[in-house]
């Protein structure tokens, strides 16, 4: 579903992304790790092809995510780090808009629906957005997921700042969504839910990816060394 | 996909409290001056009317006199106030709406009343037009300045474009969300200006006023199109909300207040206009080589008496069978008329010429092309200024043929003074003014309505190809 063929990115001669090969099929959660700077945010900016790539492509549902922008965009899901709305706005009113941005028309009854299941509280969704924790921003982010039907999401640190709860139920949401068959890419610094959540990792620095593991082969421990040991120059 | 951003856009900005208070003040502004300036057209109006018959009811009772003094004695003419003026008073302040016709002279154009106000009264005046050429524009700023830099900075334009969102509809929607807006703020007051119009407005000057007033209508409308753009095609390429702002107010402050000022002395610069003294001295020296008919010894005066003598065939003026002073008074009307056409036909053109730099000029600033037609079309222009000084000199001509050669036929009387009464003075019409109709005044400003219009769609078309390339960070 998610797929990197040789994608590199360079700004003015610094490499930000190496010959990323990566394939990611639905029912998958994949988790890049990586300190900051390593190309974790390059790589998912370039899937939503908000950046040119220098060379290679990235492709969604085997389309290049270059000639058919709009297209790929319509299998795709996309939660950052802050998941932003417009505060004037009700949490089912920035539902429905972002919903019907991405060409979907439902009732009321379905947007707050959506909102339940990802976990907003039912008179949450009837308030004005401006006072939403970040928790709760994230989970309007998830609706939004969950009611386009994306069949691949791109996840930026998206329970970092999180409290562990908080964090938990996102997870578990995560992993909902990858059980209705979607391909997950999150880039994240969370070792533990990487292990817990993730079906694969791939450790990145200075814009190569430098190991892919399977999470059900190694314990927390294993994957904390792993870690470690490429972070050491 | 536009409709639902432009919904979601109003929906915000009516939630936005900034932008209830901002919209009620200039609603109040606008409904204020354009009350003002409806209050002013009804006053000046039935003062004009007045006057307009006082003038003629004293002309025709001036008692019994001799025609040439019934000449000097005069009338006045007002310029009418279209309907729309309420508006655009235009340069109606300057150059005054009122002239005295009487013999030998043609007279300035009195009420001004820009010459007693001080530089921050003018500045000052809140009217239609100011609210319309310079207020609305800065809330259109103001409200289109955030459209794409803000989401821009907030992270909300990167989710809405992960959703496969075309930027240009995007940018449609914002722009159709924020119209919607400004006609918020600009309808009501518009209607409620039509419809006092419709309710006041006498004799059909409504229906007359109805082009002119869907022209206007139009002009504006481009106008806040390509301000609308502008701000928005700034918005979706600056580095941040702030800089859209600033370079957005740079850009309002050059328009507004900066380009007319340069318009204004590059137009003096080019083509310069006789001091009044000067003006006057002109026209002096124009004169006094000239037949004047209380001055028989003058040369040109000997001529005409030549010429008549011998027109008539008699050697002396008391043998003609018509009175010669009413000759000689005609002869000095005709000789003034040339002198007058002269310089104020130069002085016209100068104008003119001076307009045309100003409708020029309008590449540089829409606002220049919209005052141009907005006065034009509030029929307080210089141009139809200037018509209607012709019309009211040429009645005055009228006037003075019809005196003198009343005086030529019928004033060689055997005793004492010749003296005429109403029945005389009756045979001079009423001046009845008809102001240009629409298809004079668009001749005159098809320059302002195509740059107006060329404005309008470049910044769309600018608009258009910076969405094309909107950043997203």
């Amino acid at each position: 579903m998610l797929e990197a063929i040789n994608l590199s990115k360079s700004y003015n001669g610094t490499v930000a992304l190496d010959a990323l090969n990566l394939k990611i099929e639905p029912g998958e959660i994949f988790c890049l790790l990586g300190a900051n700077g390593a190309g974790k945010t390059t790589t998912i900016n370039l899937f939503l092809n908000f950046i040119p790539p220098s060379s290679g492509t990235a492709k969604i549902n085997q389309l290049d995510v270059v000639q058919h922008s709009l297209e790929t965009k319509k299998f795709l899901a996309y939660i950052p780090e802050q998941v932003m709305l417009y505060r004037n706005l009700t949490g089912i009113e920035n539902l429905e808009y972002f919903t019907s941005l991405a060409g979907e028309r439902y009732t009321r009854d379905q947007l707050s629906g959506f909102l339940k299941e990802a976990g907003l509280p039912a008179d949450a969704a009837e308030k004005r957005v401006g006072a939403y924790s970040k928790g709760m921003r994230q989970k309007v982010g998830i609706a939004i997921a969950i009611a386009k039907k994306a069949k691949a999401l791109l996840l930026d640190e998206p329970t970092s700042g999180l409290d562990p709860k908080a964090a938990n139920e996102f997870s578990e949401l995560m992993k909902k969504m990858r059980d209705s068959g979607s391909a997950i890419l999150v880039a994240t610094h969370d070792l533990f839910r990487a292990k817990e959540s993730g079906t694969r990792v791939g450790i990145m620095k200075h814009g190569r990816m430098v190991a892919t593991l399977r999470t059900d082969e190694i314990g927390h421990a294993d994957l904390e060394r792993i870690y470690l040991e490429h972070m050491h120059d | 996909m536009i409709s639902t951003v432009a919904r979601k856009e109003m929906k915000e900005m009516i939630r936005d409290g900034r932008f209830r208070w901002a919209g009620g003040i200039v609603l109040a502004l606008l409904a204020g001056s354009l009350a003002m300036g409806w209050q002013h057209y009804r006053e000046v109006n039935a003062q004009h009317e007045l006057a307009r018959r006082a003038t003629r009811e004293q002309w025709l009772h001036q008692g019994v006199k001799n025609p040439h003094s019934a000449a000097h004695y005069g009338v006045y003419a007002f310029k009418p106030k279209m309907p729309l003026s309420l508006v655009d008073q235009g340069v109606d302040p300057w150059v005054g709406v009122t002239a005295f016709l009487e013999a030998h002279k043609q007279n300035e154009f009195k009420y001004r009343p820009a010459q007693d106000s001080t530089a921050i009264q003018r500045f000052g005046e809140l009217t239609g037009a100011a609210v319309l050429q310079l207020l609305i524009p800065l809330v259109i700023i103001l409200l289109a300045f955030p459209a794409f830099a803000e989401e821009r900075e907030r992270g909300t334009l990167r989710q809405v474009l992960s959703l496969g969102v075309k930027p240009s509809q995007l940018g449609w929607g914002k722009a159709l969300g924020i119209g919607w807006g400004v006609g918020l703020l600009v309808l009501p007051a518009t209607l409620l200006g039509t419809l006092a119009l419709a309710l006041s407005a006498e004799n059909g000057a409504f229906q007359s006023s109805l082009p002119r007033m869907a022209v206007m209508f139009v002009s504006y409308l481009l106008y806040f199109t390509a301000i609308l753009a502008i701000s928005l095609a700034v918005s979706a390429r600056a580095r941040s909300s702030r800089l859209a702002l600033v370079g957005l107010i740079g850009f309002w402050i050059f328009n507004g207040l900066i380009a007319p000022r340069l318009a204004a002395d590059l137009a003096k610069t080019v083509y310069r206009t006789p001091s009044a003294f000067e003006f006057a001295r002109n026209i002096e020296m124009g004169l006094k080589n000239g037949v004047d008919g209380h001055d028989p010894a003058d040369r040109r005066a000997e001529e005409l008496r030549d010429a008549v003598l011998k027109k008539y065939n008699v050697t002396k003026v008391s043998d003609l069978p018509v009175a010669f002073q009413g000759i000689s008074l005609q002869a000095g009307e005709e000789h003034g008329n040339q002198v007058f056409d002269h310089y104020y036909s130069q002085l016209w053109d100068t104008f003119r010429q001076q307009e045309r730099v100003h409708q020029i000029a309008s590449l540089a600033a829409p606002m220049l092309a919209v005052r141009s037609l907005s006065m034009a079309l509030a029929g307080t222009d210089f141009a139809q200024h200037a018509h209607f000084a012709r019309a009211s000199e040429e009645y005055r001509r009228v006037i003075q043929r019809v005196m003198n050669t009343d005086i030529a036929n019928n004033g060689k009387v055997a005793d004492g003074p010749y003296l005429r009464d109403a029945d005389l003075w009756k045979q001079v019409p009423d001046f009845d003014y008809r102001a240009p109709d629409l298809a004079w005044v668009l001749s005159r400003q098809s320059l302002s309505l195509a740059l107006l219009t060329a404005w309008a769609a470049g910044s769309i078309l600018l608009a258009w190809r910076a969405t094309q390339r909107l950043r997203v960070d």
